[in-house]
């Protein structure tokens, strides 16, 4: 293999790598836009929704079946976890008493999924492709679940920026995001955008677990917090709150990932993410494409 | 309203308190006439256990505690020992050592605990066995691979005095996959996970390499648990023209590692510890576990059975019939339980053996006793200690398997060259 080759597989890898970074990232944006809150509770989300709809595969239900109902059932959560762990928050707008929260109801979650499915890794199948299935792009095998994701974070992409950009939906979220209170008086149900930004963002979380449970091939109640935290350094990286952001970050910091343990260390490879978010928060705490924020108090 | 929010958090705060150190007590005294218990000390036998019983390594908590379980419950139908019925008193400490910690000192605050069954995972075992040896007390040693468990200063020095190991030793795993390696491939690819297991299994492996064979290894790279692509690590080891794997780590990340090399088309053998060889690794790996090798004590590979590993496997399948623990095979258990359930079964047979022949519950009795025992036939192995050796499992335990397909079904052979 030359050295071209190989500096062509890291990047090509970091990049699919990257993805389900994106991919999470893209959940935390949502919810930020309308309330400025990180939802903590996103990676327990991804794996919940994943577990479900493994335990509905496990009962004999076709993915057409098992998928609806997942999502279903996390979607309904995520109008819960609004409804008890952010809007009695809101009231008090300099609180940051939703990290704790989200992160509460997160931790619910897991503990929850513990008791009903136990503990242990439990195979997940693979999902529209299998787990061996590859394509070759400049003689380079990249797994084709992991280019899955990749094309599924552009898409998200690219319908988040339509959307925010281009529909009423948008300029409201971005009312209710600069000022709530004034955009009722304007007549937006402030309430209910944000609650559907919860429950959008449920669903992109349930998106995200069942594409890439069958990455890992195995879960575990742990599964969505350790991505979780790559995936909001991310949205760190790239500007939380900014949907570009949110694609460049996650593939930036997968490249980063893998340039590392192929050149320098694997044993650094892990490590740095956190590295970058040391330094991004010292440096750009707005992120790549984060707009800064001037509030007036 | 301050007021209530208090209240609620103090009733939230003594529930958290009240369930953190549930015990799991399993009396297993027949039904005793419910007197006052003064003649209690001369009716039972109590020992103490803190295990991973839930959380994400109940695999060997749970398993540990059947083990044990099904092991009092031969005793006690055949009348205990020397008459006294066995109970036993389980802790949960999911593997958290500071837990084990705590719950050792809560057993070795119960003067009715003759001797402790110690914890899965070597970080527990770590924690744990300063406490045992500080007061005497007897520990099995049961899961806890890190040789530092049994013996503090190497194999060669003495062993702790109250510790009697049932674990497969790291050193026996490395010298088993070591001497295959060196004997079968010139260029070796080394891959470990990043915690003391994998760091302390690969230094042994390395080692037995570079002395026995002259062989340093094409590359050397690790992974931390749980992450879901190996391609930096794996094409390390390709561009460096490894014939074959040596991997230290857990089954669902062998899993990931197998599909990796497939992918990258790193078309070479997987050589592996005994994560190989667990259900994990074979649901997440599915066909592609066709080849791969692992080392895993034989006992329950062998056809047919030895009368004491047919028995263990009909107890448990009376008791809990074909599970989990079980495995895919209904006829056979699955090798994989000589690592979570018959070591704790034989852990706790070969006390309650010494406790037998010690005829006494006093600490030094029962080691001198379990020093004395000698060709104790168990499930994993046949058993024999002494003063310089506590450890039981050796590399005769030891085979290699690799998976075949036999039909349709992927099974486990032993490796044959």
């Amino acid at each position: 293999m030359s050295s071209l080759q190989f500096a062509l597989e890291l990047i090509f890898t970091g990049l699919c790598v990257g993805a389900v970074y994106s991919l999470i990232a893209h959940g935390f944006n949502i919810t930020f836009w309308t309330t400025k809150v990180v939802n903590f509770g996103h990676g327990p989300f991804i794996m919940f929704c994943s577990m479900i709809v493994l335990s509905f595969l496990m009962k004999g239900l076709p993915w057409i079946v098992s998928i609806p109902i997942g999502f279903a059932i996390i979607v309904i959560i995520g109008l819960i976890l609004e409804r008890v762990s952010v809007r009695p928050l809101l009231k008090y707008p300099t609180s940051m008493g939703w990290i704790v929260s989200t992160l509460g109801v997160g931790l619910f979650l897991q503990a929850l999924a513990s008791k009903i499915w136990g503990a242990q890794a439990l195979a997940f199948p693979p999902f529209i492709f299998e787990a061996t299935d590859y394509v070759s792009i400049f003689g380079i095998r990249l797994s084709a679940q992991y280019l899955l994701v990749l094309v599924m974070a552009l898409v998200i992409m690219m319908l988040m920026e339509m959307v925010m950009n281009k529909t009423i939906w948008g300029k409201a979220m971005k009312a209710v995001a600069h000022d709530p209170n004034f955009a009722r008086v304007m007549g937006i149900k402030s309430k209910i955008v944000i609650t559907l930004s919860f429950m959008i963002s449920a669903f992109l979380a349930g998106v995200a677990g069942i594409l890439i449970a069958p990455i890992y091939g195995t879960i575990t109640p742990e599964f969505g917090m350790n991505i979780m935290v790559l995936g909001f350094v991310a949205a760190v990286l790239g500007g939380i709150g900014s949907s570009k952001g949110a694609l460049f970050g996650g593939l930036l910091l997968g490249v980063i990932e893998k340039l590392v343990g192929g050149y320098i260390s694997t044993s650094a490879e892990h490590g740095v993410a956190f590295l970058i978010l040391i330094i991004i928060l010292a440096l750009k705490p707005d992120g790549f494409f984060g707009v800064k924020v001037v509030q007036k108090v | 309203m301050k007021k209530f929010s208090v209240l609620v958090l103090g009733i939230i705060l003594l529930f958290v308190t009240a369930c953190s150190n549930s015990a799991i007590s399993t009396s297993k005294n027949t039904k005793s006439n419910p007197d006052d218990g003064s003649n209690k000390e001369t009716e039972t036998i109590k020992i103490g256990m803190t295990s991973a019983v839930t959380g994400p390594y109940s695999e060997y908590g749970e398993g540990n505690k059947r083990g044990v379980e099904l092991a009092i419950e031969k005793w006690n139908e055949n009348g205990g020992i020397n008459g006294k019925k066995i109970e036993v008193e389980i802790l949960d400490d999911q593997l958290v050592p500071d837990k084990a910690a705590n719950n050792i000192q809560q057993l070795l605050a119960d003067p009715e605990i003759v001797a402790i069954i110690g914890p899965a995972g070597s970080g527990p075992g770590l924690a744990t066995v300063p406490i045992t040896e500080a007061k005497g007390m007897v520990h099995m040693n049961i899961v806890p691979q890190t040789i530092e468990v049994t013996y503090p200063n190497g194999t060669d020095q003495a062993p702790r005095k109250n510790v009697f190991s049932f674990a497969l030793q790291n050193d026996v795993e490395a010298n088993v996959l070591g001497e295959f390696a060196g004997e079968h491939w010139e260029k070796v690819g080394l891959l470990h996970e990043s915690t003391a297991y994998g760091k302390s299994g690969m230094d042994l492996i390395a080692n037995i390499l570079e002395k026995d064979f002259n062989k340093k290894p094409v590359a050397r790279e690790e992974y931390n648990q749980g992450v879901s692509d190996m391609t930096s690590q794996l094409s390390k080891i390709k561009n460096a023209g490894a014939e074959v794997v040596v991997v230290v780590g857990l089954g669902a990340d062998l899993a990931n590692i197998k599909k990796g090399m497939d992918r990258l088309g790193l078309d070479v053998p997987l050589v592996a510890t005994n994560g190989a060889l667990s259900l994990p690794y074979l649901e997440g790996a599915g066909d592609l576990v066709l080849g791969t090798i692992g080392s895993m004590i034989g006992a329950l590979g062998k056809d047919p059975l030895s009368p004491e590993a047919q028995e263990f496997a009909d107890a448990y399948k009376e008791k809990y019939g074909v599970d989990r623990y079980w495995g895919n095979d209904e006829n056979n258990p699955q090798l994989f339980m000589s690592l979570n359930v018959a070591n704790a079964y034989d852990g706790a047979n070969v006390l309650f053996e010494a406790l037998k022949n010690a005829e006494s519950t006093k600490s030094e009795d029962i080691i001198k006793a379990l020093e004395s025992i000698q060709d104790f036939k168990g499930v994993n192995a046949t058993y024999s200690f002494s003063e310089t050796k506590h450890h039981a499992i050796s590399e005769e335990a030891l085979d290699l398997f690799e998976y075949v397909k036999e039909g349709d079904k992927i099974k486990l052979a032993p490796y044959k060259k």
